[in-house]
């Protein structure tokens, strides 16, 4: 295995990472300010998709098409606040959480009962890769790493720049004391599930545009966004970011030792051993989100 | 679509079990006690494409049966549930069909998961299972140790022997296999590469693949990086898709080939015709010259509205009807699972005279002559497992549409 041919798998990890990015952000958001991990960001992942395909197909623009992606799920992620999530204020983590795998369920069915289970896919042209000294760059993951990244960046720029941010993060580091200090949850809640959207139909998209959209596409990648949310520090969403990214790497580089066939088991194996050796996670409670 | 999907799961829920027909045989008298099928098929979820119309086709079969005189002392009622493609799902509704209707065969289960759930329990009511599914395991000894079930399609060996045969027409002399990683494909791509080794030829690489990627790029890799001149991929649709648009992106120029049920107009619209051109489908294809096929057609017609070779399940569906008609008159009015599973065998073996329907059928099995019936979706003669043997159309895909190179017996 030269050079060249790591290069190339480092390409198709990076794609894959950024992608598990966006989906552990969202993850991780909710667990470090609403407090509890969110097993519907798969779905809603699913959802922007679906939306994304359909507004694609009346409108031709792939463009409004994920613009429409992000808008629909931006309203499920606060319905689903408003309707749901609230009501578990205060409790235990394991409410929320069962309550947030009915919810994945139930976008599921809709979703299967009204467009069916066959496969369908976003109309974009299909290009040979761009090849710079052996290295083959798809022109399609370019743009979806510019636009992840730019996702990535917007959503922690708000966590980390904007008043309402700060007041997110003083919700995440001791609500009752964010509470204490006059900070009103409401608009805290509000921005945070409209991130959560976000960052879940962008994901969502990407991973349509890169593969097919199906019924179960979202929840295949709750887990390695899980594990990258756990490895990041659970509650700190740039470690999670940076997590899902060398996730993603880890996987791909990690084919020429274990073989096709485990690589999917990597993130099995980060997700215990970051339990077992570094519970705080990569960056650590230090330095979470506060 | 979802209208008609809503409408017929409304129609199988609220009727439970929906006692479609009763047969009586001609000159049946009220001490014989009816022989009881059960259609149970995909009619929603993944296989709904060909659910309605394999149920339908059971249905219309056994209709021919019964207007044919039925099979002698023996009348056939039909009982119709849905899988929904789901394992859990069927078996509720084999639990019921053997408890509360007493069904003695299955007919139409599709998918593999589904008929593996249901296998042991049609073992263990020791009643017959005749289904598509392409799970090798289906037909080991093992686990059809009493020879109650039947495939009526190709099982892996002649699935892979069929890759190995398109490889070398191609003239194909250093092959890469991509495999999905589930039993059915992984025991087809063996099969090829035994047949393939037989030819002298080389294998240039192989890879198994796990399902639900979000990429193929590292596997694809491996693949191209050892210069194929073909590149045979059995997996399924979703991945499929994705192999063939990264293949195409990551710049191959070999032939690949796929089987039929990883092909859908989906993957067309995913893939598009530049990176499709010169790609290989093969899949089993109903005998659409042949008499069985056009009282199928006809009755598939007038059931779908649309022509019976658009499902080609529908067309093996149909022939588990008159197989199992043909098997019990062979068998005789007394005869248990075990004399029909045996009789199968007999009326639809290589050897005998060719029949195309129940009525003649019956009529040469009168004159106690030994048929051999030729079906709606092929020649249709089982092995000693009690898998058919289908007859293969292999495709091009040329200028935007599949065309036929040859058909692959």
């Amino acid at each position: 295995m030269d050079g060249v041919a790591l290069l190339n798998l480092a390409v198709t990890g990076l794609v894959q990472g950024l992608l598990i990015g966006l989906a552990a952000l969202a993850v991780s958001l909710c667990f470090a300010i609403a407090r509890f991990p969110n097993a519907a960001t798969g779905d809603f992942m699913t959802l922007g998709a679906y939306a994304g395909v359909a507004v694609q197909g009346w409108t031709g623009s792939l463009l409004t098409g994920a613009a429409a992606g992000v808008a629909v799920v931006a309203a499920v992620s606060l319905a689903s606040y408003g309707l749901v999530f609230r009501h578990f204020r205060g409790r235990s983590l394991v409410a929320p959480l069962i309550a947030s795998i009915g919810l994945a369920f139930l976008l599921r069915s809709v979703l299967t009962f009204l467009v069916g289970f066959d496969q369908q896919s976003f109309r974009v042209p299909v290009a040979r890769a761009l090849v710079f000294g052996g290295v083959r760059i798809r022109p399609m993951d370019l743009w979806l790493m510019a636009f992840s990244v730019a996702t990535l960046a917007v959503v922690l720029a708000v966590l980390f720049l904007t008043p309402v941010g700060r007041r997110m993060r003083a919700v995440a580091d001791n609500p009752e004391l964010a509470r204490a200090s006059g900070i009103r949850s409401r608009p805290v809640m509000i921005t945070l599930w409209t991130l959560i959207g976000v960052c879940s139909a962008v994901g969502g998209v990407m991973l349509g545009l890169r593969t097919v959209v199906v019924p179960e596409m979202g929840w295949n990648i709750l887990l390695p966004a899980f594990a990258a949310a756990v490895l990041g520090g659970v509650g700190n969403p740039a470690g999670a970011v940076l997590a899902g990214i060398g996730l993603g790497l880890a996987e791909a580089l990690s084919t020429p030792l274990v073989g096709f066939t485990y690589q999917s088991s990597i993130a099995f194996v980060v997700l215990i051993l970051t339990l077992v050796l570094r519970p705080q996670g990569l960056l650590g409670r230090a330095e979470a989100v506060r | 679509m979802s209208l008609i999907r809503l409408t017929r799961r409304a129609a199988l829920t609220a009727g439970g079990a929906v006692l479609v027909a009763t047969l009586p045989g001609r000159g049946a008298r009220a001490a014989d006690s009816p022989y009881r099928v059960a259609a149970l098929n995909p009619v929603t979820g993944a296989g709904s494409t060909y659910g309605g119309g394999m149920q339908k086709s059971i249905l219309f079969a056994l209709e021919e049966v019964k207007k044919a005189g039925g099979v002698d002392g023996r009348p056939i009622e039909v009982y119709a549930e849905d899988t929904q493609t789901s394992p859990d799902a069927a078996v509720l509704a084999v639990r019921k069909l053997i408890d509360a209707n007493k069904v003695q065969a299955i007919l139409g289960t599709w998918s593999s998961s589904v008929s593996l759930a249901v296998q042991p329990i049609t073992n263990a009511a020791g009643c017959l299972l005749f289904h598509v599914s392409s799970a090798p395991a289906l037909s080991a000894p093992a686990q059809n140790p009493k020879h109650l079930g039947f495939r009526f399609q190709a099982g892996s060996p002649q699935i892979g022997a069929a890759y190995a045969e398109i490889a070398a027409k191609q003239g194909a002399k250093n092959v890469a296999v991509m495999a999905f990683n589930n039993d059915v494909q992984i025991a087809s791509t063996t099969v090829f590469k035994a047949a393939w080794d037989k030819t002298g030829n080389k294998l240039a690489g192989s890879v198994v693949y796990e399902p639900n990627r979000t990429s193929y790029s590292a596997e694809l890799q491996r693949v191209l990086g050892t210069k194929p001149d073909l590149i045979v991929v059995s997996g399924y649709v979703p991945d499929t898709t994705i192999i063939l648009r990264e293949a195409f992106e990551a710049g191959n120029t070999a032939p690949i080939i796929i089987p039929g049920w990883a092909w859908s107009p989906a993957v067309q619209k995913a893939v598009g015709p530049e990176a499709l051109e010169g790609l290989i489908v093969f899949d089993s294809v109903p005998d659409s010259e042949g008499a069985a096929f056009k009282t199928y057609d006809a009755g598939y017609r007038a059931a779908m509205g649309v022509a019976g070779v658009n499902n080609v399940y529908a067309s093996m569906a149909y022939d588990m009807g008159i197989v199992l008609a043909l098997a019990m008159q062979k068998a005789g009015a007394a005869a248990d699972n075990a004399a029909i599973s045996a009789a199968v065998l007999e009326i639809a073996g290589p050897a005998g005279q060719k029949v195309t329907s129940f009525a003649e059928g019956k009529m040469a099995l009168k004159a106690s002559q030994k048929i051999n019936y030729e079906g709606a979706s092929g020649p249709l003669d089982f092995d000693a497992n009690g898998d058919a043997i289908s007859v293969f159309g292999v495709n091009k895909f040329h200028n935007g549409t599949l065309e036929r190179l040859y058909l692959l017996k």
